[in-house]
C-alpha cells in the first residue's frame, strides 16, 4: 500500500488529498486549524510546549521498522495537538523515477556516479522544500524525515542545514539485530505488494530482497555522534506467556540508548510514547456494551435479558470471526500459526463487564479499566432532548458549535475523555495481544478516533451501532477498519443508542466512522429522541438504494471491488 | 475525598490499575539516588498513584545509627550482615506494604550495587508477584559528585553533629568502599532497567514492561541535580480581585501595578548576581503586567508565557463574585466546599484538571534550571503542591496571599521554602473551607489602619479602578517605602519551611516555621 496516496502528494506537494476513506487519515493533513483530540491548549503560532520545530530524522536500513515508528509516532503527537507530519523519502524516491524504474544500483554509495548524485540530491531537494514548506508556510512543528540516513557525515550536515532554519533535529535510529525480526518485516511490508515477488516462495523472496538491501546499501554508520541529539531504539522478541498461549511479542522499543544533548518536553515524551510502542499484527474489536435495565450513566445496573442475548450473540459471531481470519492467514502466509490470544478491555460499569461474561467464561481474560467509563452526562442525565433545549438553549448553540469541546453543566466533553483516556491508549499500544474493547460508544469514539486519526469534530459523530462488531487490522503504513455484522439480534437491540446523552447533533454532514465521502448520512448516534434505529433512519437526501443498508456494508462492497478486502469476508 | 485511591480502582490520574511496581535504586552513595526516589515518589502521589519510598539506610540505622566507613568495608563480616539484615527488613516491609494494598509503587533506596544484591531484590519481588524496574544512576563527574558529599554531610543523619570535614572523609571512604564491588547493571541480568548516565546526557533504557514503568522512566529522565531554584509569586493584585470577582482577564490594579515595580527588588534581595533566570508567566494580562519590570530589569532574564499557566477556568462563574456564585448556584457552592480538588466548575476546571494541564510544566520545571513563575492561585497551589508534598485535601485550601514572593530551593532530603513579602497592601483573596462568601475588602487589610480607605466596592471594574486611583495616591507612601527596602537590600524572608520530598509524613509535622 506504500505506493499509494503519499507518491501523489510527493510529485505535487501542493496537492492536499480530501479526507480518505477507508484507510485511516494518518497521512492526510487537516484542512484548518483545529484543535486535536487531547490538545490541552493552543496557541497562536500553533506550536505547543514551547518546543519549537522540530525535524525527527530516522536512522536505519530497511525493514528495521522506521516506517512504522515514523506513522506511529505521527499518529500519537497528532492526537496530543502537535502539528505533525511525516515525510517517506521512499514516496519521492519513487516519484521522481519514472513509472516502474528502480533506483540506480549505486544509489547509496559513497563514490556514486556524478549522474546518481544529481538524482540523488533533487530527489531530496524536493522533500526538503516540502519540511521548509510545512514549518514555513503551515505552522508544522514536527516533521518526520523518514530515509536511511545511513552515514554519520550524512547525518551532521543534515542538522547543520536544518538548524540554519531554526529547527531541532532528533534522530531515531532504528536499530534491529534480530534475524527473525527483520523477516518479519520483510515479509510484511516489503514483499507483500503483488507485482514484484509475484510467484516466488516466500522465503525466496526474503533473502533476495535482504541481499539487495545489503548490496545496494554497503555502507552504514550506527549513531555514535555524540554532538547530535538521538535515539536508538532496539527492537526485540520476546516470549510472553499468556493465560491461554504463549506468544511472541515485538516491543519496537525494548532497548533504547539515547544520547541527550538538549531534550525537550516533546523529546522526552516521544521516548515515553515509544517506550509504549508495539510492532505487531493484533487487531482490535470495539463493541457496545448490552442494555441494561435503566440505562443510565449514574445507575450501574447489570444487562437485562436483552443485554445478555445480545453478549451471547456477540461472542459467538466474533469468536466465529476469529477462527476464519486465523484461517484465512494461515491460508496467506502459507504456513501454520497458531491463533493470536484476545484479551477483553471493559469499563468498571457492570454492563460492560456483564457484556464480557461469556467470553470469560469461555477462558478469555477480561480486565477493567477506570478510564473507560462512559462520558460523564452531567446535568443532561435522564433528560430529553426537548427538556435540554428548554433549560439550556445557550448551552444547545455551544455544543452544537463545537461539539468536541463542549461539556454540558457538570458534563464531561469528548475532549475531557480523551484526555483522561491517553494512559489507555499508551497501554493499547503496548497490548500485544487481540484486543477487544468493551464500552460505551462515547470511549469507543474516542479509541477509533485514535486509531484512525479522526479529525476532533468527526469523533462525536462516529457510529457503533449495536449490531456489529468493528475490527481494526493495523499496518505499517495505516489502519484499516471493517465491520463485522452480528446477526440475528432484536429490533429493540439494534435502535438508538439509550445510553447516550441525547444531546442534539446535526443531522446533515455526519459520519460513520469508515465513511466515504459523502454516500450516505444520518448515521448520528445520539438520537433525536423517538426516532428509530440509526441506520434505518436515512435522512431524506440519501440515495434510497443506500437505505437500510449498514454502512459499513458499502465499505466493504468498495474495499472488495478494489481489492482491499478478501473477497471471502462474510457480510 | 477519597485520599488515596485504592488499587484497581484509580478513576482518576494516571492509569495504574492492577500493576505493583518495585522500583530499585541503583548506584553508588553520591549520585543522586535518594532524590531521584523521593522525587518519583511525590510525582507518582502528585499524579494520584499512591507511592511510598523504602530507605534501607533508615533500616540500618535503627541498629548503626552513626557507622564510620569501615563498616561499609565487605570484608567486615559484622557490617555486612547488619547491612543484609537491614535491606531484608525493608523488603519486607514493602511486601506487606503491597499485599496491604496500601500502594502501586513502592521505591527501593538503597546502594543495590553488585549483581547478586539485584538478583535477590528481583527474586524477593518476583515471589511476591510485584515486576522490578531498576533505576542506576551512574555519574563519573567529580564536581557532581562533590556538591553532592557537601550536601549529604551537611544533611544526612549519619553525620548528624559531627564535624563537617571528617564527615566529608569518612563519606569518601564509604564511597569508595562501595566501588570496590560496584557493578553497573548489564544486559545480560535480563532486567527492566533505565540507567542514567551523568544526569541524563545519556540514558540506556531496557525492557519496559508496562505504562507505569515507562511513566517512571519518563519522569526519571527530565531529573537533572544542578542546584537551582523556583520562584513563584501570584500576579499583582489585579482589578477584579479589588471586587472579589473570580477569574476573567483583568488589569493590574494600581498597587498590583506597585507589586511589579517592586518585584525585580524582592527577586533581587533572593537572588546571586548574574544568575540566570527563566521567568514564566500565564498568557493573561495580569501576569505579563506583573513580569514585566522584572523581565526588563536585567539581560540575564527571559520570559516565556504558557497558556498551561492560565487560572483555573471558572466556566459560568467567571466574572462573579463568591457572594454571586453562591446566590446563583448554591448547591455548586456547596459540592466545592466539600471536594474542591475534584469538584468542576460548570463549564470550566476543578483543581484536579488543573494538575493534567500542568503535567507539562512539572516536566519542564524539573529540565530546567532557575525559574520564576508569575500565576494565579489555583495553578500556584498546584505548582506548590508537588514541591512541597501538600496532600489532595489540603492544597486546594492553602493561603498564598498576593504580593509575596515564594523561593523553593529543592535539596537532596527536601525542599527548602522562603517567603518574601514585598510590604505592598492587597486585598486577601482567600477564603477558607466553610467561609463566608463575603469579599473581604481593603479596610480589612492588615497595614492599610492608618489610611482612610474609601468603598472600592463598585462592580464595574472600570468604577472600581477609579476609586481606587484617589485611594492610591494614599498608598504611594507605602509603596515607596516598599521600593526602598527592596532597594536597600533590607528584605528578609518572613517564612523560612523546610518540607522533606517523601509526604508519607504529614506535611505539617515537618514543617520548621521560623517566624
Amino acid at each position: 500500500m506504500e505506493d499509494s496516496t503519499a507518491d501523489v502528494a510527493a510529485a505535487s506537494p501542493r496537492f492536499r488529498r480530501k479526507s480518505s476513506t477507508f484507510i485511516d487519515a494518518i497521512h492526510d493533513m487537516p484542512e484548518k486549524v483545529e484543535m486535536a483530540p487531547a490538545q490541552l491548549y493552543s496557541t497562536e503560532s500553533g506550536r505547543l510546549f514551547h518546543a519549537g520545530k522540530i525535524a525527527i530524522a530516522t536512522v536505519g536500513l530497511p525493514a528495521r521498522g522506521k516506517t512504522h515508528i515514523s506513522v506511529a509516532l505521527t499518529r500519537y503527537l497528532r492526537w496530543l495537538g502537535v502539528k505533525t507530519r511525516a515525510f517517506h523519502l521512499g514516496d519521492y524516491r519513487r516519484a521522481t523515477l519514472p513509472a516502474g524504474q528502480e533506483v540506480p544500483e549505486d544509489y547509496f554509495f559513497l563514490d556514486a556516479s556524478a549522474s546518481t548524485v544529481l538524482l540523488r540530491q533533487k530527489i531530496l531537494r524536493k522533500c526538503r522544500e516540502d519540511i521548509y514548506q510545512f514549518f514555513e508556510r503551515e505552522n508544522g512543528q514536527v516533521a518526520i524525515y523518514d530515509a536511511v540516513n545511513p552515514l554519520a557525515a550524512g547525518r551532521r550536515s543534515l542538522a547543520n542545514e536544518l538548524a540554519k532554519h531554526d529547527i531541532q533535529t532528533l534522530f531515531i535510529e532504528s536499530a534491529c539485530h534480530d534475524q527473525r525480526i527483520i523477516e518479519d518485516n520483510v515479509r510484511r511490508v516489503k514483499i507483500s505488494s503483488p507485482d514484484e515477488y509475484a510467484g516466488w516462495d516466500a522465503a525466496d523472496a526474503i533473502k533476495h530482497y535482504l541481499a539487495r538491501i545489503n548490496a545496494k546499501i554497503p555502507h552504514f554508520e550506527t549513531m555514535e555522534e555524540k554532538e547530535l541529539d538521538w535515539i536508538r531504539v532496539c527492537p526485540k522478541q520476546r516470549l510472553m506467556l499468556t493465560l491461554l498461549t504463549a506468544i511472541k511479542m515485538i516491543n519496537a522499543g525494548d532497548k533504547f540508548e539515547i544520547n541527550n544533548r538538549n531534550f525537550g518536553y516533546l523529546a522526552r515524551r516521544i521516548v515515553f510514547y515509544l517506550m509504549n510502542l508495539q510492532i505487531k499484527q493484533r487487531r482490535a474489536y470495539f463493541v457496545r456494551a448490552g442494555l441494561s435495565a435503566s440505562n443510565t450513566y449514574m445507575s450501574d445496573d447489570g444487562l437485562s435479558d436483552i443485554g445478555i442475548d445480545y453478549a451471547r450473540k456477540m461472542t459467538e459471531t466474533l469468536i466465529k470471526h476469529r477462527e476464519q481470519e486465523h484461517k484465512q492467514e494461515i491460508q496467506n502466509e502459507e504456513q501454520e500459526r497458531e491463533q493470536r490470544s484476545l484479551v477483553i478491555w471493559t469499563s468498571t460499569k457492570k454492563r460492560t463487564i456483564e457484556t464480557a461474561s461469556f467470553l470469560q467464561d469461555a477462558g478469555y481474560p477480561v480486565r477493567q479499566r477506570s478510564q473507560m467509563v462512559a462520558l460523564n452526562p452531567g446535568v443532561c442525565e435522564r433528560m430529553t432532548e426537548r427538556r435540554i433545549r428548554e433549560k439550556y438553549p445557550e448551552e444547545i448553540l455551544k455544543h452544537e458549535a463545537d461539539p468536541y469541546h463542549h461539556r454540558y453543566p457538570r458534563a464531561e466533553s469528548y475532549h475531557d475523555v480523551a484526555v483522561r483516556m491517553e494512559p489507555v491508549i499508551l497501554e493499547l499500544e503496548r497490548e500485544g495481544n487481540d484486543l477487544l474493547i468493551i464500552a460505551h460508544e462515547s470511549v469507543l469514539r474516542v479509541l477509533y478516533g485514535y486509531l484512525m486519526a479522526c479529525k476532533a469534530t468527526d469523533i462525536p459523530k462516529l457510529s457503533f451501532p449495536r449490531d456489529e462488531i468493528i475490527e481494526i487490522v493495523p499496518e505499517s503504513y495505516s489502519n484499516r477498519s471493517i465491520r463485522i455484522p452480528i446477526p440475528g439480534l432484536p429490533n429493540d437491540t439494534i435502535p438508538s443508542s439509550p445510553e447516550d446523552i441525547r444531546i442534539p447533533v446535526p443531522p446533515s454532514g455526519t459520519l460513520t466512522p469508515i465513511n466515504i465521502g459523502e454516500a450516505f448520512s444520518g448515521n448520528a448516534t445520539p438520537l433525536l429522541s423517538g426516532s428509530g434505529s440509526p441506520r434505518r433512519n436515512a435522512s431524506p437526501n440519501q440515495d434510497s438504494d443506500h437505505r437500510g443498508e449498514g454502512s459499513m456494508l458499502l465499505v466493504d462492497r468498495a474495499l472488495r471491488k478494489s481489492g482491499y478486502l478478501p473477497q471471502n469476508k462474510e457480510t | 475525598m477519597s485520599r488515596s485511591p485504592s488499587v484497581g480502582a484509580n478513576g482518576h490520574g494516571v492509569q495504574a490499575e492492577d500493576t505493583r511496581i518495585c522500583v530499585v535504586m541503583v548506584g553508588l552513595p553520591a549520585r543522586g539516588k535518594s532524590l531521584i526516589a523521593q522525587k518519583v515518589v511525590r510525582y507518582l502521589r502528585w499524579l494520584s498513584v499512591p507511592a511510598k519510598t523504602f530507605n534501607v539506610g533508615n533500616y540500618r540505622r535503627l541498629d548503626t545509627p552513626q557507622p564510620t566507613a569501615a563498616f561499609f568495608d565487605t570484608s567486615n563480616k559484622q557490617g555486612e550482615k547488619l547491612r543484609h539484615a537491614a535491606a531484608e527488613a525493608a523488603v519486607n516491609d514493602m511486601i506487606k506494604y503491597f499485599n496491604n494494598k496500601a500502594g502501586l509503587v513502592a521505591v527501593l533506596d538503597a546502594t543495590n550495587s553488585t549483581k547478586v544484591r539485584r538478583k535477590w531484590v528481583r527474586e524477593r519481588c518476583d515471589q511476591a508477584n510485584i515486576s522490578t524496574l531498576f533505576v542506576e544512576s551512574k555519574c563519573d563527574d567529580e564536581d557532581l559528585i562533590m556538591s553532592n558529599i557537601m550536601e549529604v554531610k551537611t544533611t544526612s543523619p549519619d553525620y548528624k553533629g559531627q564535624d563537617p570535614e571528617s564527615a566529608a572523609k569518612d563519606f569518601r571512604n564509604r564511597i569508595r568502599n562501595y566501588e570496590r564491588v560496584y557493578q553497573t547493571i548489564e544486559e545480560e541480568e535480563d532486567l527492566t532497567f533505565v540507567k542514567i548516565i551523568d544526569v541524563g546526557s545519556q540514558v540506556v533504557i531496557n525492557h519496559i514492561k508496562d505504562h507505569l514503568q515507562s511513566r517512571v522512566v519518563y519522569y526519571v529522565m527530565s531529573l537533572h541535580i544542578k542546584p537551582r531554584s523556583i520562584w513563584l509569586s501570584r500576579h499583582g493584585e489585579s482589578v477584579y480581585n479589588l471586587t472579589g470577582r473570580i477569574g476573567g482577564d483583568s488589569n493590574l490594579s494600581h498597587r498590583g501595578e506597585a507589586y511589579a515595580k517592586a518585584l525585580p527588588g524582592l527577586v533581587a534581595a533572593s537572588v546571586p548576581q548574574d544568575a540566570h533566570i527563566q521567568i514564566w508567566t500565564s498568557t493573561l494580562k495580569r501576569t505579563i503586567a506583573t513580569a514585566r519590570w522584572l523581565a526588563s530589569s536585567k539581560k540575564q532574564y527571559t520570559t516565556l508565557e504558557w497558556k498551561a499557566l492560565d487560572e483555573l477556568d471558572a466556566g459560568l462563574c467567571d466574572g462573579l463574585t463568591y457572594g454571586q456564585i453562591k446566590d446563583r448556584f448554591p448547591e455548586d457552592f456547596a459540592s466545592r466546599d466539600a471536594d474542591k480538588y475534584n469538584y468542576r466548575y460548570t463549564g470550566g476546571e476543578s483543581y484536579r484538571d488543573v494538575v493534567i494541564r500542568l503535567e507539562p510544566i512539572i516536566m519542564e520545571l524539573e529540565r530546567s534550571e532557575n525559574v520564576l513563575i508569575v500565576t494565579h492561585q489555583a495553578v500556584l497551589r498546584c505548582i506548590y503542591a508537588y514541591y512541597m508534598n501538600v496532600p489532595q485535601e489540603r492544597s486546594p485550601w492553602m493561603e498564598v496571599p498576593l504580593h509575596t514572593l515564594i523561593k523553593l530551593t529543592p535539596r537532596a532530603y527536601s525542599t527548602e521554602e522562603q517567603r518574601f513579602t514585598a510590604n505592598i497592601p492587597a486585598v486577601s483573596t482567600y477564603r477558607e473551607k466553610g467561609g463566608e462568601a463575603k469579599h473581604q475588602t481593603a479596610e480589612d487589610e492588615v497595614g492599610l489602619g492608618e489610611l482612610e480607605i474609601r468603598d472600592i466596592q463598585a462592580n464595574e471594574e472600570e468604577e472600581a479602578a477609579e476609586k481606587m486611583s484617589s485611594f492610591d495616591e494614599e498608598v504611594e507612601e507605602v509603596i515607596e517605602k516598599a521600593n526602598n527596602e527592596a532597594a536597600h537590600g533590607a528584605i528578609k524572608p518572613a517564612i523560612v519551611r523546610v518540607s522533606t520530598h517523601d509526604g508519607h509524613v504529614d506535611g505539617d509535622n515537618i514543617s520548621i516555621v521560623i517566624p
